[in-house]
Formats: structure tokens, C-alpha cells, sequence
């Protein structure tokens, strides 16, 4: 299945989007997790240092720690925040109010300078952090007396800030992420728009509202809307040259028809019948071959690609060859590698195949076939010169337009000549390009074509 | 001379065959391409006459598979479009000649005729050897500018004889030129008709222009011109 534009760049951009946020998400809330954590194991710290500042010797060696105390907390009963002291035996030697009813199994007992974070679960829904450090105090001198300080802070408050950040930090991505979506999806509708516009046009065409696409379109699509256009008329243009060639056809039949009829149903012996059928079948046959032609031809289309044109006279030559083989016509050619039509290749080949069989038909012995690309002057486009030439008898100055009419023949007894001469012309035509008829060199007639390129 | 007309259109390919037999060829007929070459490869026809749109195989493609398989018969193309691109296409894949449909009877038999004697390496309709004068347009024979008058398998081996002439061409051949494929082949008969030709070719043993060469055929041995 093939998903539309629209889909595809909306999922594309989602994904991208989504993955983006995602990430930035987890980035955030796991640095703000390590800072909070940073900030907690500091404060602890701090609240050691503080009551080891607090705490005092007395003669005997005894650890005393005043009454007030650094934080308040440490003398509310349930604050959240506990401390208490133990000697190198693990007897305590000091225990914060706030500890008053609570049993926290504090087993950590570091080793003197070290200091060790563990979480505790005390009771459910109490949550510790708990720092132990032990130092070693030397008192009168001599005894070494080693003290543990332990202090524990409750982990509720710490939790609940960083669930509250979580849900804020999401919660601005979430919105954001709509944001940017519903943004994205204007600016998709607002940049798929013209290509909306020309399905909407072709639509028009198609239910012959339309001849072409309208409009204007962005400079992407542009030459698509052009190409497409040309493409149109060069269609119109082809149906229109088929319906006339269907109208002529029919138009011209009728008069060998009708005399065909009078012939039939008038008194006339078989002979007479049969010229007069034979005549008029010719006639028929001429007629349809001719707008056959004419209906085929390609005319310039749009997206033609140069056609190299020695390779086309080449093969027409070699086809050629075995049909006048009798007659031994040497063709000649005189054209550049470099030289191309611009157009179909097939109109090529009939226009070459009619000129190049008329030249063997009329020639004594040669043919010569000259191509070259003129280059632009100041007045002139740029242009393809063919001249097909031969040395037979040639067609006197004065007959020669009428040898272009349709049908006409200026030699009766070698069927097709004018045929085939109009039949050129007409193809000429629709490349807007000129056909003369000249003296050849050789002799005989020299037919030039010229087609002006296409720039 | 044998010859293979290969056309889809019934009635014109009974129109062709008949128009060919009154002519004096032996006729073969194929509908479609597969038959066509086929009949083409397996049997040695003198000229085939081959639509351009045929079923199964296109006329393009049979010439071509022909002159792939080493057949090297003349070939006439008919094609109904009348278009060069159809004409140069058949005639550079191996066609010798193109025919425009519709096209009058006698168009085609000038063609065939044509191709037949440019096949042959001759260039006029006429050929002239020794007293023996052989008319392939008008399918008449001279002896010494009085007219002969040959059954029309008679002219066939003459001509077929004269058109090879100098080379030894045997029974078998000759019958395979001379009747089309339905034919119930006796080579008795092609004995037959050899005696006929010498008694009225040559009725006084002068020239003697047909030698036998026992076990192997026959030869025309006359030196030739083209008149």
C-alpha cells in the first residue's frame, strides 16, 4: 500500500518528534534525580560536620552534645531527621529526641575517615537516607577513642520533589509535543497545497471543466505543471489531427464512392466496370493511406528527447538497399554524428522513408542524403537542415506547387509521388518547420527540410 | 517454385493461395507465426510472402528466426499500416520487398517475380539459353521464337532447372519445389515429366539440354544470357 504525503511526512516528523522529546525527557529528569541526590548526600554531610562541631569531651572522656543543637529537627519528636552517636563498641553514646520511638537499625560502622550512605525502609512509607562517618578523637593524650556519627533524613519530601518534577518535566513535553504536531500539520496542509490543487485542476480536466491546469504553482512544481500542460495540448492536439483526419477521410471517400455507385448502376459493359472500379479502388486506397499517416504522426511533444538522425537515414538506407537492389542506386550520406531532431522518431522515419523512396523511384543511379545543425544567427533560430537530393529528372519549377496538393502526381505512371510530398509537409508542419523543393546538384530534385530547435 | 504464404486473414490468405496457384507456384499457407516458421524452417520454399501482424509470432519475428536458422529464402512482406517505421523494421530484419495492403494481383506477381530472379542472380524477366528462351513474367517458353506449349509442371521444372543451372539438383528437390506439401510425392512422375521436356525441347537430340546423372539428378547444361 502506498501511504499518502501527508501521512508519511506526519508520521516521519511524529517519530522524530516523539523520539526527541523522549529523550530529552529522560536526560532531564535523570540529571535533575543526580543533582537532588547530590544535594541530599551533601546536606547530610553538612549535618555531621555540624555536630561534630557540637560535640564536646568532658574530663572523663565522656561525649556530651548540648541541648541545642544545630537543626532544630534533631529535637522534634518524628521530624524526619535523626542522629545519634555510638563508641568504637558500638554502644550508643548519644541519641537525637527526634529518635524517641523509632528503632533505625543503623548497622553501617565505617572505618575511621571513611564515610557510607544506605538507604533504610524502617517502616513502610519511611523511606531513610543514612550517612555514617567515624572519627577517631584523641583524648588526654593518650586513649584513642573512636566515634561513629549516624544521621538519617527522611526521603519523603525528597521523593515527592522529584515526582513533582517528573510530572511537571513531562507534562511541558506532552504540551510542547502537541504543539509542535498541530503546527506541523498546518504547515503540511499549508505546503501540500498547490499539489491538492493540481489534482483539483486534473479533476477539472477530467470532467472536461478545464482544458489545462491553471494557476500558479510554486517553482518545484512548476515544471511538472508545465510538462503536464504541454502534454495536454500536445494530446488535444492529436485527438483534434485524428477527428480531422476521420472527417477528411470520410468526406473524401465520398466521391469515389458515388461514382463507384453510378458506374454500378448505370449500363456499362465489364470492361468499362472494371477500369472505372480499379480507378476508383487506387483512389480509395491513397486516400486512407494518406490520412493514416497524417492521423500517426507524433507532432513536437513536450518531453521529446533529440533524435540522432544518422542512425535513422542509416537504416532506412540499409531497407532501401534490397528494394531498389535491381536497380543498383548508390545513396550517399553526408551527416554529422552530432546532428539530431528534436522530436519522434517515428515522424523522422516516415518523413526520410517517403523522401528517400521517392528519390531511388526517380533517381538514374544516385542519392544523396546531407544533415546539419545550423547554428543561431541574429534573425534565426537555431535549425536542422535535411536535403534529400537525387539526379533523375526533377519536377520543373512550375509544377512543383501543385506536386505538393494533396493526392497530386506530377507523373501518373509512378503512383505516390505528390502522395508521399504532402504527406512530408504535413509532418513538417507540425514541427513548425518549411519543406522546398529545389534543382539538385546532381541533377535531378533536391527536397530540403528544415525544422527550427526547440530552445 | 514453391512458395509460403503466411496471413491471419482467412479470406485474403485464400485469395493469395489461389491468385499463386493460377500463376503456376506450388503454395504452402500458414495462419499464424508459430506455423509459419515452422512450415518456413522445415521445408526449402523458393519465397515466402509474410504478414507483418500475425498472431502468436509477429511477421518481424518469424523473418528473423528464419535468417537465425540459416533460411535464406527471399521473403515479401505485406503490411497493412503502410507505415516506413514497419516497413524499414521488416526489411532490416531480413525481408527482401514490401507490398502496401491493399495491393492489385498483378503488383504482387511483378514482385514475386522480381525477388524470385534476383534470388536466382538474374536481372531481366528473360533468360535466354542457347535456342530455349524462358519468360518468367509472362511464364511462357521459346524454342528457336516458336512458342512451346508446357503443362504448367512442366514449366516449373524448366524453370527450375534453368534458374539453377550447371548444378546438379536431384529428385527429391525437384518435387520439393515443383508441389506444395499436400502433394503425394512420386518421383516417378518427375522421370516423366524430364522425357516430356527433352522430346519437346530438343526433338531432334540436337542440344540436349537436361543430362541425367545417374543416382544423383539432374543438370541443365545450356550456357545462358539474359535476353
Amino acid at each position: 500500500m502506498t501511504l499518502s504525503l501527508n501521512t508519511r511526512l506526519l508520521l516521519a516528523s511524529s517519530m522524530v518528534l516523539a523520539a526527541f522529546l523522549g529523550i530529552t525527557g529522560l536526560v532531564l529528569d535523570s540529571a535533575f534525580r543526580a543533582s537532588a541526590d547530590t544535594a541530599l548526600r551533601d546536606r547530610l554531610q553538612g549535618y555531621v560536620y555540624a555536630l561534630l562541631a557540637a560535640s564536646d569531651l568532658d574530663a572523663r572522656g565522656k561525649l556530651h552534645l548540648p541541648a541545642e543543637l544545630p537543626d532544630a529537627r534533631f529535637s522534634l519528636i518524628g521530624s524526619g531527621l535523626y542522629a545519634e552517636v555510638v563508641d568504637g563498641s558500638g554502644k550508643p553514646v548519644w541519641r537525637s529526641k527526634s529518635l524517641l520511638g523509632l528503632n533505625i537499625p543503623f548497622t553501617k560502622t565505617p572505618a575511621v575517615g571513611e564515610r557510607e550512605f544506605v538507604k533504610i525502609e524502617v517502616e513502610r512509607d519511611l523511606p531513610l537516607l543514612s550517612l555514617a562517618f567515624t572519627v577517631g578523637w584523641e583524648a588526654n593524650g593518650n586513649s584513642d577513642r573512636r566515634y561513629t556519627y549516624r544521621v538519617a533524613e527522611n526521603l519523603v519530601s525528597f521523593n515527592a520533589e522529584v515526582s513533582r518534577f517528573r510530572q511537571n518535566l513531562w507534562g511541558w513535553l506532552a504540551g510542547a509535543a502537541i504543539l509542535l504536531l498541530l503546527v506541523q500539520g498546518a504547515v503540511l496542509r499549508w505546503s501540500l497545497a498547490p499539489l491538492r490543487r493540481v489534482a483539483g485542476d486534473l479533476h477539472a480536466i477530467e470532467a472536461g471543466l478545464a482544458q489545462r491546469l491553471r494557476g500558479d504553482y510554486p517553482r518545484e512544481l512548476r515544471q511538472l505543471t508545465d510538462n503536464l500542460n504541454g502534454l495536454l495540448t500536445s494530446a488535444d492536439n492529436h485527438l483534434k489531427r485524428y477527428r480531422d483526419s476521420l472527417g477528411n477521410l470520410a468526406h473524401s471517400l465520398k466521391t469515389p464512392l458515388a461514382v463507384l455507385r453510378g458506374a454500378v448502376d448505370g449500363e456499362m459493359n465489364d470492361a468499362a466496370l472494371r477500369t472505372i472500379a480499379r480507378e476508383q479502388l487506387s483512389g480509395i486506397t491513397q486516400l486512407i493511406e494518406y490520412q493514416l499517416q497524417r492521423a500517426a504522426a507524433s507532432g513536437r511533444t513536450p518531453l521529446a528527447a533529440p533524435v540522432p538522425v544518422k542512425p535513422v537515414v542509416e537504416s532506412i538506407v540499409a531497407a532501401l538497399a534490397k528494394v531498389y537492389a535491381d536497380k543498383g542506386v548508390e545513396i550517399t550520406l553526408h551527416i554529422d554524428a552530432a546532428v539530431t531532431f528534436t522530436g519522434d522518431a517515428g515522424d523522422l522515419t516516415e518523413m526520410l522513408g517517403n523522401l528517400l523512396d521517392n528519390a531511388c523511384k526517380w533517381c538514374r543511379r544516385r542519392v544523396q542524403v546531407s544533415a546539419h545543425m545550423r547554428p543561431p544567427a541574429v534573425a534565426t533560430q537555431a535549425a536542422l537542415d535535411i536535403t534529400v537530393e537525387d539526379d533523375g529528372p526533377g519536377i520543373p519549377a512550375d509544377l512543383r506547387a501543385r506536386v505538393m496538393q494533396r493526392g497530386a502526381r506530377a507523373d501518373e505512371s509512378t503512383p505516390g509521388h505528390g502522395l508521399g510530398l504532402a504527406m512530408v509537409q504535413d509532418h513538417v508542419a507540425l514541427y513548425h518547420g518549411q519543406l522546398q523543393l529545389d534543382t539538385s546538384s546532381l541533377g535531378g530534385l533536391a527536397v530540403r527540410l528544415y525544422f527550427p530547435v526547440p530552445p | 517454385m514453391r512458395i509460403l504464404v503466411v496471413e491471419d486473414e482467412a479470406s485474403l490468405r485464400a485469395q493469395l493461395e489461389a491468385q499463386l496457384r493460377k500463376a503456376g507456384y506450388a503454395v504452402d499457407a500458414a495462419a499464424d507465426g508459430e506455423d509459419g516458421f515452422y512450415l518456413g524452417r522445415e521445408n526449402p520454399f523458393d519465397l515466402a510472402v509474410v504478414d507483418l501482424g500475425l498472431p502468436k509470432l509477429s511477421g518481424i519475428d518469424v523473418i528473423r528466426r528464419w535468417r537465425a536458422a540459416g533460411r535464406s529464402f527471399p521473403v515479401l512482406i505485406l503490411t497493412a499500416r503502410g507505415l516506413w517505421q514497419d516497413k524499414v523494421e521488416g526489411l532490416n530484419a531480413g525481408a527482401d520487398d514490401y507490398l502496401t495492403k491493399p495491393f492489385q494481383a498483378e503488383e504482387l506477381h511483378a514482385r514475386i517475380n522480381a525477388l524470385l530472379r534476383r534470388a536466382a542472380g538474374v536481372a531481366k524477366p528473360v533468360l535466354q539459353c542457347g535456342p530455349i528462351s524462358l519468360d518468367m513474367t509472362a511464364h511462357t517458353v521459346q524454342v528457336d521464337n516458336l512458342p512451346l506449349e508446357l503443362t504448367g509442371y512442366e514449366y516449373k521444372v524448366l524453370e527450375y532447372l534453368m534458374l539453377n543451372r550447371g548444378k546438379v539438383i536431384s529428385k527429391t528437390e525437384l518435387t520439393e519445389h515443383v508441389y506444395d506439401q499436400d502433394f503425394d510425392r512420386d518421383s516417378n512422375v518427375i522421370e516423366v515429366f524430364i522425357g516430356r521436356l527433352r522430346r519437346k525441347l530438343d526433338p531432334e537430340n540436337r542440344t540436349q539440354p537436361i543430362e541425367t546423372l545417374r543416382g544423383r539428378g539432374y543438370r541443365f547444361t545450356l550456357e545462358c544470357g539474359e535476353g
